[in-house]
């Protein structure tokens, strides 16, 4: 057999080690036998020194040709290989559930009280806040209430006991729980001149039962703006918006004619939606408003010549109760983390 | 307060339907809460008179017909020949059915329709089409005194049909409380006129009123008026139909004529009257006896016309003769001078009490009435000589007898009229709406309200009536021009205006970061109960600080405020894992509230409480079951604290447990204290059936804000050059701390030295008892160049010696 002649068997048979090799140790042994040191293949290239001078660039060519052949056959076998070997024993079943971080919640009452914060703050209002402990000044006679008015009475509003004196009073006053945020609207009116536009989210204390309805403590939000010309139709207008941006567009309000103390004239806010018909209602209860009584003012030092407003409020546990169509107020402080999850 | 629609439109004329008269009370602020119809006879059918009767002109036979049936006039077309102008009958209204007859398939409704081409509104009734008799000869002419527009079952005396509204009265509208004060709203937004009952007597016969009895006011503070009518030769007995109806409807039990009638006048014009038995009053002297209002002696006794005995206080009002207490004013009537019966002659009493008094008393004794509710919301200091007087007509009327000439009417100041000046230019600034004077001064008068002043005038005088003691100031006339205005009516304009400042806002943003930050790291949030139980784990505060306990609480589950939102979260952890939710991490952002030395202290902060699983579910590995420990809640505050931009925190281990935490650490900012953290004790955790071990931690979120200097942030640029890593393993003591080892490095000041990583903590094979093995990685790097083996070991070894020398630290195998 001439040195050309046995070029190709031994190609054809290094290719068919290699592509025989089951794992990456049996191709490098193979390897060996073909490329290696004492392979068969380099013992041919070892040949091609000792031909005649006239064939060796014929069979130098041949020769490299088919070793380039060999290297990458190998090279080829071997990403199969690696592949194969990376491979699991298993396939992943990529319907397993995955390892979960799960992220925290905020509290439903905190999700609404910052979308309604939201919505104020497009309107140039800020975030005002005052203490939940009061006295009567700042939650009752400077808001109007007459001084036997049955809001005052211990039946409906909790005091704290004697030895516990309001905040910052000179002399001893009964401290209480404030009934309404309406309280931070005296403490933003004294503490800076005309004009106000703020909103007053925070907790609330009246002595009711715990029920699917009520519950000693709940949340309110209270917005106040007093400015010069500030009329009722401000006030409409603004609070058309903001329930429109709060509950949507497809919202009809209705103000209705009420008594606030602390507001003349005062109304009531009803809304009607598909969620009020699904109810079996026309109408829903859903805030209190009204022009600020020209009486607050002057117990402010405000002239209510000069400067009018107007305020009004809302309970925040209603308005979630509402969007999530949640029917027990109870749920809202258990904290039942089935629940908090849910929003 | 009830009114029924049939009892309204005796005072003014509407043609709304029931459901009408809802929305428009409602949209004057007058809300319907509930609205009940009464099925009743002869629906549809009123009581009419025939105006005009002219020849029908396409028929001979048919007449064609104006008729009023008391809210209009109506053209009807009628078959019948008995009945000329004048006449009253009954008309059925289009919409109503006849009273079916024997063999009737469907009900016959009446629709407006043209009979031989002329327009039909309704149909006038004779006796067989009303079910009334079986013959037909014409219409039923009725008796002259029929009242025009009356249901046509009340004008027999039966039971019609009716619709019962329950109205939310405002507490600032006392006149409300009653079927005139809504009929003079209904007015004021119709314009039809309001039509008080006219009072017509029978000439008053035998001795006058003054010789029968006489009224001395012993506390004019508390009644400046007192009104007294005799009525001699009563015959007490059940009421006729219409008044016992009239009350049932509305919700008043029946108990005799003269009674009724009392209630009756009450729910009309909304003044609480009072009949004695005249003859149980005592005589002063053998005369006539005197009516004595007077405050009751304190302790004493009065037996209430509901049998029980009252033990009284000096402030309350009583009326009395010059023997005994007869009633408690405003509240009750006694027992001693009810009307029964057997009496005979009554004494009507209209008065006027103190509303402070009253609602003082009645709360007292928890006696409230119909009378106490209007007294104590302001009665009408100006109508009870006319309610006395509507009294007696209704008694004669309904139990006979005979009126005694003339009223006592004990009135000795009566006040002066009031006027508020309105400045129709406050009223366009207020609504935001251009509203004509003349437009202003209809809605007032409409309102029943003397008004003064041209409609061309910048201003005028309005007259405030006795019965709307509301009206006090020119605002509250704004809002009767706003209410009858209709809000509806004025147009919303949009949001403008000032931008409001508050040094509350930024804060409200720092919170709002907080949770967004502890959500971000997994923490659920809660919202606790501010008032919790005295008794709750952790309740008590550090000296000086004191919880503030509640003078009036629901009980003993909210009787103070919460010192800590602590037991707010062991609240939520017991709750969910008794429902099986046992793996928790809580977080809560509220306030905490204590005294020192009386004065309360309110203080926002934020709590945390892990406990159960430390991952979320997952099908395999060893960290599964893994239960959560201090060091991730540690982990949380670190993460949470470096987020907001604090370093550098001391947490400082209390020696000792506390009632609260089996083991706890302070955490401290420089000198300031800011929480605490640790695990639950065995015994409060057995308590709130929680099996896994809790973790508490507790920051104030003020103090935090207090200390937190958002500083401008700036870049720091990465390192270019290589990092040297030399692990050391040493053994110490094992009172040796973390904090020490880290101590120990900032003193050594080793060169170049980057950072300090602890990576393991050992104790067990090869580590004495007593000790523990501490693993630490430092990284050596220069900022411009590439550091030398040399160079870093040296700095090493200097670092090594210190650990030798102030821990007493044996490095463990190579340490190189």
């Amino acid at each position: 057999m001439s040195f050309l002649e046995q070029i190709e068997p031994l190609r054809q048979a290094a290719l068919a080690d290699f592509g025989a090799a089951p794992d990456l140790a049996a191709l490098e042994q193979t390897k060996g036998a073909h490329l290696g040191p004492q392979g068969r293949f380099t013992g041919l290239l070892k040949q091609l020194g000792a031909l005649p001078k006239e064939e060796k660039p014929v069979a130098g060519k041949l020769l490299n040709q088919a070793k380039g052949e060999l290297e990458a056959a190998l090279a080829a076998r071997r990403a199969e290989l690696e592949l194969k070997a990376a491979l699991p024993k298993e396939p992943t079943d990529f319907t397993l559930p995955g390892r979960r971080h799960p992220l925290g919640k905020l509290h439903p009452l905190t999700q609404v009280t910052e979308d309604i914060v939201r919505i104020f703050r497009k309107l140039g209002f800020v975030v005002a806040d005052g203490p939940e402990i009061e006295d009567e000044y700042h939650c009752f006679d400077a808001l109007n209430t007459p001084a036997d008015h049955p809001a005052r009475d211990s039946q409906d509003t909790f005091y704290l006991r004697p030895e516990v004196t309001a905040p910052g009073a000179p002399a001893p006053k009964p401290a209480l729980l404030r009934t309404h945020t309406s309280s931070v609207q005296i403490r933003a009116m004294r503490s800076q001149p005309p004009p106000i536009r703020i909103i007053v989210p925070g907790r609330v204390y009246r002595r009711d039962n715990a029920d699917a309805t009520h519950n000693p403590t709940f949340q309110q939000i209270e917005g106040l703006y007093v400015d010069r010309h500030v009329t009722v139709g401000d006030l409409k207008g603004t609070v058309e918006f903001v329930f429109k941006e709060l509950l949507g567009n497809d919202v009809k309000l209705r103000f209705r004619p009420h008594y606030f103390s602390y507001t003349e004239p005062s109304f009531e806010i009803d809304f009607a939606s598909p969620m009020v018909r699904k109810m079996g209602k026309d109408w829903l209860e859903l805030a209190g408003c009204g022009m600020v009584h020209p009486k607050v003012f002057e117990n402010v030092g405000y002239d209510p010549e000069v400067w009018s407003g107007w305020a009004f409020g809302f309970g925040i546990e209603r308005i979630a109760m509402l969007r999530y169509e949640i029917n027990d107020i109870r749920l809202f402080y258990e904290n039942d983390t089935r629940f908090l999850r849910q929003f | 307060m009830k009114v029924t629609l049939n009892w309204l439109k005796q005072y003014v004329a509407f043609d709304w339907s029931p459901e009408e008269l809802a929305e428009r009370l409602t949209m004057i602020g007058i809300e319907v809460e509930g609205m009940q119809r009464l099925g009743g006879e002869f629906e549809g059918v009123v009581v009419a008179q025939v105006i005009t009767r002219d020849r029908h002109p396409n028929a001979d036979r048919l007449s064609l017909c104006r008729v009023a049936d008391g809210t209009g006039e109506r053209q009807i077309v009628c078959g019948a020949q008995n009945f000329q102008a004048g006449d009253k009958v009954p008309l059925i209204l289009p919409g109503a059915a006849l009273p079916p007859k024997p063999g009737d398939t469907a009900p016959f409704i009446i629709k407006v329709g043209k009979i031989r081409g002329v327009e039909s509104q309704g149909m006038m009734c004779s006796p067989q089409e009303l079910g009334l008799a079986s013959d037909a000869d014409g219409l039923l002419i009725l008796p002259a005194d029929a009242v025009v527009g009356q249901p046509f079952a009340e004008h027999l005396g039966r039971q019609g049909a009716d619709v019962v509204y329950d109205l939310e009265i405002t507490p600032n509208r006392p006149d409300l409380n009653s079927v005139v004060g809504i009929a003079r709203e209904i007015s004021a937004v119709t314009g039809n006129p309001l039509r008080l009952p006219e009072i017509t007597l029978p000439a008053p016969a035998g001795a006058p009123a003054a010789e029968a009895v006489a009224v001395r006011l012993d506390a004019p503070d508390l009644c400046p008026r007192y009104s007294a009518h005799i009525v001699r030769g009563v015959k007490v007995g059940p009421s006729p139909a219409w008044l016992r109806q009239s009350l049932e409807k509305v919700g008043i039990r029946s108990i005799s004529n003269v009674v009724d009638v009392t209630n009756f006048v009450m729910l009309e014009i909304g003044q609480p009257l009072h009949a004695f038995d005249y003859h149980l009053l005592t005589p002063t002297a053998g005369q006539r006896p005197t009516i004595v209002v007077r405050r009751a002696q304190e302790g004493e006794v009065f037996v209430t016309l509901d049998g029980k005995s009252r033990s009284l206080t000096g402030e309350m009002l009583l009326i009395a003769d010059e023997t005994k207490a007869v009633a408690l004013a405003g509240v009750m009537g006694g027992q001693n001078t009810e009307i029964n019966d057997q009496t005979r002659d009554v004494l009507i009493e209209s008065a006027w009490f103190k509303p402070q008094n009253i609602r003082a008393t009645a709360k007292r004794l928890d006696l409230r009435t119909d009378a106490s509710y209007r007294y104590e919301r302001g009665a009408d200091l100006g109508i009870c000589e006319w309610a006395g007087r509507r009294a007696a007509q209704l008694i004669l009327q309904t139990a006979g007898g005979e009126l005694a000439p003339g009223v006592v009417d004990a009135f000795p100041a009566p006040p002066t009229p009031k006027t508020i000046t309105l400045r129709h230019q406050k009223v366009a600034d207020l609504l935001g709406l251009p509203l004509a004077p003349a437009d202003n001064l209809r809605h007032l008068q409409r309102l029943g309200l003397p008004v003064k002043g041209a409609p061309d005038a910048a201003t005028c005088e309005v007259g405030v009536p006795t019965f709307r003691i509301d009206l006090k100031q020119e605002i509250d006339l704004v809002e009767e021009i706003a209410r009858l205005h209709g809000v509806n009516n004025i147009p919303s304009t949009a949001p403008r205006g000032a931008k409001g400042a508050h040094p509350y806002d930024a804060v409200h943003d720092d919170l709002a970061a907080v949770r967004r930050i502890l959500t971000g790291l997994g923490l659920l949030e809660t919202q606790g109960q501010t008032l919790i139980s005295d008794q709750s784990p952790g309740v008590t505060p550090a000296a000086p600080r004191q919880t503030i306990p509640l003078a009036n609480p629901l009980s003993s589950d909210m009787n103070v405020l919460r010192p800590s939102l602590l037991p707010g979260l062991l609240d939520a952890a017991r709750h969910n894992v008794s429902r099986k939710n046992p793996n928790l991490a809580l977080f809560e952002l509220g306030r905490v509230f204590y005294q020192v030395n009386g004065q309360p202290k309110e203080e926002r902060r934020v709590a945390f409480l892990l406990t159960g699983l430390r991952h979320a579910p997952f099908w395999s590995g060893t960290e599964r079951d893994a239960r959560c420990d201090i060091y991730d809640l540690k982990g949380l505050l670190e993460e949470f604290l470096e987020q907001f931009g604090f370093r550098g925190l001391a947490f400082q281990r209390r020696a000792e447990s506390t009632s609260l935490f089996l083991e706890s650490a302070v955490l401290q900012l420089g000198k300031n204290v800011l929480g605490e953290l640790g695990q639950l004790t065995p015994a409060v955790a057995r308590q709130n059936d929680l099996r896994d071990a809790v973790f508490l931690a507790e920051l104030s979120v003020d103090q935090l804000l207090a200390l937190y200097r958002p500083g401008a942030r700036s870049f720091k640029a990465l390192p270019s050059m290589p990092s040297i890593r030399r692990d050391v393993a040493m053994l110490v003591p094992e009172a040796t701390t973390h904090e020490a080892v880290l101590a120990t490095v900032r003193q050594a000041k080793a060169a170049n030295l980057e950072s300090a990583q602890l990576f393991d903590v050992f104790r067990g094979k090869n580590v004495p008892a007593g000790q523990k093995s501490l693993a630490y990685a430092f990284t050596y790097r220069h900022a411009e160049r590439t550091l030398t083996d040399a160079e870093v070991n040296s700095a090493h070894e200097k670092l090594l010696e210190q650990f030798q020398r102030q821990l007493q630290a044996v490095l463990r195998e190579g340490a190189a």
